[in-house]
């Protein structure tokens, strides 16, 4: 149970409303209980004609009972779920907590995003966990326990054969349905990401199948997979069904215990007669409350596998991520200069490096292009001189001092960062550009955003989640906005103007390296051209420099990076050249 | 227009009814089942009644009543096993349509996923296959057996209880449509609620998702604590949105139960009256209505529930019911008619001519129009495909490659229609590469092989792969040619991923090549083995370029310039230069660009 110690936690801290929903929902038991006994005891009691008004008082009792227990059952709803919603922001803002210092870590893989995905449904199934798991026993263990002492009033007997009843419904069936849940843990699991991957590839790959001829074998793989999962499935609703059948046998069990025990009670006379309806009435009622318990086995199991990959996942990140942040500062107020050396980079999962020993120096106010194809490694420069990663051989250094000692906090004060792919959040344009502090005159903003050629925008504007409702050049242009905003020293930019038009691009550009003209910059770019006005252009395939110089002597000495310049002349027709991106 | 509207829906309810016709044997077998579940649901309580009645009022010694508990063990047993044997049925049914339904749907998919992809995101498709087939689920596990219950037994348990004393069966007949009406309130006022609401509760629940996405962006711009605070507001916001929602549907099931307790309350005052005031009644007769009153407000209780899980299942049925509707507007191919194979039954084929005739394709009414019209394409010859992003060049090259069925008009090669049946002959004879090659799950040497449709040597894939530029990255790889890549395996970049479609390309030796040029730069080695191998390979082969490379266009023995849809000009390059400004312009804008 120490993969839910984060739950416990934070249920502690919602206790109020898990109190009053504990409450309201043993009132609704035992209302229930004592409700329908009281029924089968008034219909007995009649049986001896008593005065009317005892009826009248016994009658009144069931309606103010069933009053009192809907009330409770509303209350135990309201509160139970007010509980469960809260829990789910306070696991939300813990693990948001937990994941910002392992954040650069967490992305050294390829599947970043199936893994954000991934922790984000984790999070949500376990915000049932309350509901479904925790809660139930209490009240089923609370109510029966009433009812037991009630019972044991009438017959120690008959209470001793609730108890045992109740033992069977709450340990050996579950255990029963969860012995074979056991065995065939995480079929369905395994069928469904079968049956996902497979029809994922033949979509991205249909082409391909088609034209060699594959298409139909994956088809007949892909039915297979789909049977495994629909055969996979039956067998886990089955199971869960057996599990409901037995439970509800059992309850009928019970009652018929007491029906016969109690006939046997009553004969040698240790037991009222009129008591035996009651008695019944109880045992059929408390048994229908634990009802719920028939479907926690399943949800137990699925919060219990969401935590326990949640944990997974952030123990292992632990462990390769920092736990403190360094102490070292850099310098204020001066321009930055950096340092690759030797660098080897590999990211975790790849089975060849990024860059393989790479050693290249960006002076203090100098101005570099990192060009070369996709793929060569570009991109890796730039989020180790981030720390975005640490190498895997050899040393980054910014300012002569070795990344590690530095604090991120600070080095990322003093960059202006933009990303290939920028993130922007649901919200407004004013909020997008993600200021430092809130000293900023509307009219500085709306400068900037027309320096970027966005003078369409507001700063109220809306802006979707993931900037959905901004073109890729708008994007791109929102993103250099917020970098020119920033007061670093370093600007990291990673091709900034992929989906700018020309036009467009040389007038943003300007704009950057006029502000940035006592800074270090370092450029990756896709595009060959403007690269006039660099100090130095570094030319990168498979990971290595292959070339650096600059513009006029790289032309000259016709290498590779001549060549990318003549096949570049030859492109026609691509997105981002010839139309004015709107 | 109409009459395809009205078409639709008639097929929306006709896929559930199609997929419940097929179980007719078995919603039957629920209904008997379900006739004895009733008359055990009766049987149980009567022989409850009836000991309980010997036992308290006719003071009955237990050893004289060994058979009616018996008997009511054996009920009690019967009613569990007729309620598994239920659910049982439901299962299978859910099973058999889950099966139904997402075989139809892979098969819509496979038929053709170029216009399915077009339609939607590929993500769409899969989880469409996966998670809305699974909520369809509990229409047929649950509701259907839990409705055929609830319609039969209550029935029962009314008439019996009418049997026994009027008056209870009328409080009854009369308090029971409260359930329904309330459980059609609970479900109408929540779901007006919700929708309501819809807006907030989509924008508080991204926000986290939203946020663990932007946390590199966040930490750069050191925001990343304030967005903390953010998230739990925005969760804060959400539960409230939320529980204002719940607490409509909370309200009303709280009337619920209150009408079904003040009914319960109602039949045993009038049950006691009846014993201690007129004395019109016996205690055995008043037990049982009491142990039966439960039971039927149980039943319509469970009516209810699955009543809205019904409904979830239901919009599940609708959403897949139009995804496979548009699926199958999207076309076939017209017909499949007998003709003669398009190449002769050899391992080499000669490069046939190509022709298009009035070739016109949509991807469904208002969606982007291709219109090719007519041309013809000499066998051997070289074509650039040439136009802006989003002309309809990958559209043409498609329709020509046969992957999408034309709206009008047909492909045919070497004199001969282009259709399904021809596909076989005609894809062994063809190779298409595209952009972004396709890495199955395989060895590096199957990943290659695949491009020769019939078992090839170990010696002729090595060679194929040397052409392709290819033994180095073999060397490195730790298994050579058996090392496994793709899902799972060895990640390739681009550019190799382009010389191993070159390479199963040099395997088939095409009478056919489709090409679509990249648009990015690939290193410099794999620009120039491209450029050689595609050189090579057109020798001997009919070739259709996407060109986004002057040298491929200027080499082409005839360009065909698309613009918004419409093949609106065919020539060398020099002609379009004098002929069509949109192409001397597109070409001009290009060559500025680079030289500014």
């Amino acid at each position: 149970m120490n993969e839910l110690s984060i739950f416990a936690k934070a249920m502690l801290k919602e206790r109020k409303d898990i109190l009053l929903s504990i409450l309201g929902g043993f009132f609704a038991g035992i209302a229930g209980v004592v409700l329908f006994s009281t029924s089968g005891y008034l219909i007995a009691k009649t049986v001896f004609v008593p005065p009317l008004y005892t009826l009248i008082l016994l009658t009144s009792l069931v309606k103010i009972l069933g009053l009192a227990r809907a009330a409770s059952r509303y209350g135990e709803r309201l509160f139970s779920h007010r509980a469960t919603f809260s829990l789910l922001s306070r696991l939300r803002t813990d693990f948001f907590g937990r994941l910002i210092p392992l954040t650069p870590g967490i992305l050294n893989r390829k599947r970043s995003g199936d893994l954000l995905a991934r922790i984000v449904g984790d999070v949500e199934s376990l915000q049932f966990y309350f509901l479904r798991v925790a809660y139930p026993p209490i009240i089923v263990a609370s109510v029966f326990l009433a009812t037991v002492i009630f019972a044991s009033f009438f017959s120690l007997w008959i209470a001793l054969l609730l108890v045992v009843g109740m033992l069977v419904t709450a340990f050996a069936i579950p255990a029963a349905v969860t012995v074979g849940q056991r065995r065939t843990n995480g079929q369905v699991r395994r069928s469904r990401a079968d049956l996902s991957a497979e029809a994922t590839e033949m979509l991205y790959g249909f082409i391909d199948l088609k034209v060699y001829g594959r298409l139909k074998s994956r088809e007949e793989h892909l039915a297979a997979a789909s049977a495994e999962l629909t055969q996979a499935q039956q067998a886990d609703a089955l199971r869960l069904l057996r599990g409901q059948s037995l439970h509800s046998f059992m309850t009928f069990f019970v009652s018929w215990g007491v029906l016969v025990l109690g006939a046997c009670l009553i004969a040698n006379g240790s037991m009222a007669g009129v008591f035996l309806a009651m008695l019944i009435m109880a045992s059929m009622t408390v048994f229908d409350e634990s009802a719920a318990m028939a479907t926690l086995p399943a949800y137990k199991r699925d919060s219990e596998f969401a935590a326990k990959r949640l944990n997974e996942t952030f123990a292992a990140e632990a462990i390769s991520g920092p736990d403190t942040d360094p102490p070292g500062k850099l310098e204020e107020n001066a321009a930055i200069s950096a340092e690759l050396d030797q660098v080897v980079f590999r990211y975790a999962e790849d089975w060849r490096p990024v860059l393989s020993g790479v050693s290249l120096r960006f002076e203090a106010a100098s101005k570099t292009a990192i060009v070369g194809p996709s793929g060569s490694g570009k991109t890796s420069i730039l989020e180790l001189l981030l720390k975005l990663h640490a190498p895997t051989e050899g040393r980054v250094l910014v300012n002569g001092r070795p990344i590690g000692e530095l604090s991120e906090e600070d080095l990322w004060k003093s960059t202006n960062v933009v990303l290939q792919q920028s993130h922007f959040f649901r919200g407004t344009i004013r909020e997008n550009l993600l200021l430092e502090d809130d000293t900023r005159s509307e009219r500085e903003l709306l400068g900037v955003l027309a320096q970027v050629d966005l003078p369409n925008k507001r700063l109220e504007d809306p802006v979707l989640e993931k900037g959905e409702n901004l073109s890729d050049g708008e994007k791109q242009r929102l993103a250099i906005a917020r970098a020119l905003l920033k007061s670093g020293r370093l600007w990291l930019l990673d091709e900034p103007t992929s989906s700018l038009d020309y036009v467009t691009e040389r007038r943003v550009l300007e704009a950057l390296l006029d502000k940035a003209k006592d800074d270090t910059l370092v450029m990756v770019c896709h595009r060959l051209a403007g690269l006039e006005r660099m100090d130095r252009i570094v030319v990168v395939d498979r990971g290595r420099i292959v070339e650096q110089g600059t513009y006029d002597g790289l032309m000259q000495s016709r290498g590779y990076f001549y060549e990318m310049k003549q096949i570049e002349r030859q492109m026609i027709g691509q997105s981002g050249s010839g139309t004015r991106a709107v | 227009m109409n009459t395809n509207k009205s078409g639709r829906a008639n097929r929306k309810s006709g896929l559930l009814a199609e997929l419940m016709a097929a179980q007719k044997k078995r919603t039957g077998l629920i209904r008997l089942l379900t006739l004895g579940l009733g008359a055990a649901t009766i049987g149980q309580a009567v022989l409850m009644a009836g000991a309980v009645q010997r036992v308290f009022v006719e003071k009955a010694v237990p050893a004289s009543m060994i058979a009616i508990f018996a008997m009511l063990l054996g009920v009690m047993a019967v009613r569990t096993l007729l309620a598994y044997a239920n659910g049982r049925i439901g299962l299978r049914i859910a099973a058999d349509a889950k099966q139904t339904l997402r075989a139809k749907l892979l098969r819509a998919l496979a038929s053709n996923p170029l216009i399915a992809s077009r339609q939607g995101q590929t993500g769409g498709k899969v989880s469409l296959a996966l998670d809305t087939v699974d909520e369809a689920d509990a229409y047929f596990s649950q509701y259907t057996p839990k409705m055929i219950e609830a319609s039969i037994v209550p029935l029962l348990i009314l008439a019996a209880v009418f049997v026994l004393h009027v008056p209870s069966g009328l409080i009854l007949l009369f308090t029971a449509p409260f359930i329904p009406l309330f459980m059609a309130l609970v479900g109408i006022r929540t779901q007006q609620k919700s929708e309501e609401k819809f807006e907030q509760l989509v924008r508080f629940s991204g926000t986290f998702l939203d946020s663990l996405q932007g946390l590199v962006t966040l930490k750069l711009f050191g925001r990343a604590k304030r967005q903390e605070r953010e998230i739990e507001r925005s969760s804060l916001s959400y539960r409230d949105a939320t529980m204002d929602i719940l607490r409509v549907a909370f309200t009303n099931t709280f009337a619920l139960e209150t009408i079904v307790m003040l009914g319960i309350g109602i039949v045993a005052l009038e049950l006691a009256l009846q014993l201690v005031v007129f004395r019109s009644m016996q205690f055995h007769a008043a037990f049982l209505i009491l142990l039966l009153v439960p039971e039927f407000y149980n039943m319509l209780k469970n009516m209810g529930t699955a009543f809205h899980g019904g409904r979830t299942s239901l919009g599940a049925i609708r959403n897949i019911e139009t995804a496979l509707a548009e699926s199958a507007a999207g076309r076939e191919f017209a017909d499949n008619e007998a003709a003669d194979e398009i190449f002769p039954a050899l391992p080499q084929a000669a490069a046939p001519s190509i022709e298009l005739c009035d070739l016109d394709f949509d991807y469904g009414p208002d969606t982007f129009r291709l219109q090719a019209g007519s041309l013809r394409i000499e066998p051997g010859q070289q074509i650039a495909i040439v136009g802006r992003s989003g002309s309809g060049k990958t559209t043409l090259l498609h329709l020509i490659a046969g992957l999408l069925p034309p709206s009008f008009g047909e492909v045919r090669v070497g004199g001969r229609r282009l259709t399904p049946a021809q596909e076989d002959s005609w894809f062994r004879h063809v190779s298409y590469i595209t952009q972004h090659p396709y890495m199955f799950t395989g060895t590096f040497a199957e990943n290659i092989a695949i491009g020769a449709g019939r078992d090839v040597s170990r010696e002729e894939i090595v060679r194929a792969a040397e052409a392709a530029g290819l033994s180095e990255l073999a060397a490195e790889l730790e298994h050579g040619y058996d090392t496994l890549i793709g899902d799972g395996g060895r990640g390739l970049s681009g550019g190799e991923m382009q010389r191993l479609a070159l390479a199963r390309a040099f395997l088939k030796r095409p009478a056919v090549l489709l090409f679509d040029e990249p648009t990015v730069s690939l290193d410099l080695h794999t620009e120039q083995i491209l450029m050689r191998a595609i050189a090579e390979l057109s020798r001997g082969a009919t070739v259709l370029t996407i060109a986004h490379r002057l040298h491929t266009i200027r080499h082409a023995d005839r360009i065909l310039f698309m613009q918004q849809g419409v093949l609106i000009g065919s020539g060398s390059h020099d002609e379009l230069l004098n002929t069509l400004p949109q192409y001397a312009e597109m070409v001009d804008i290009q060559r500025e660009g680079v030289t500014a």
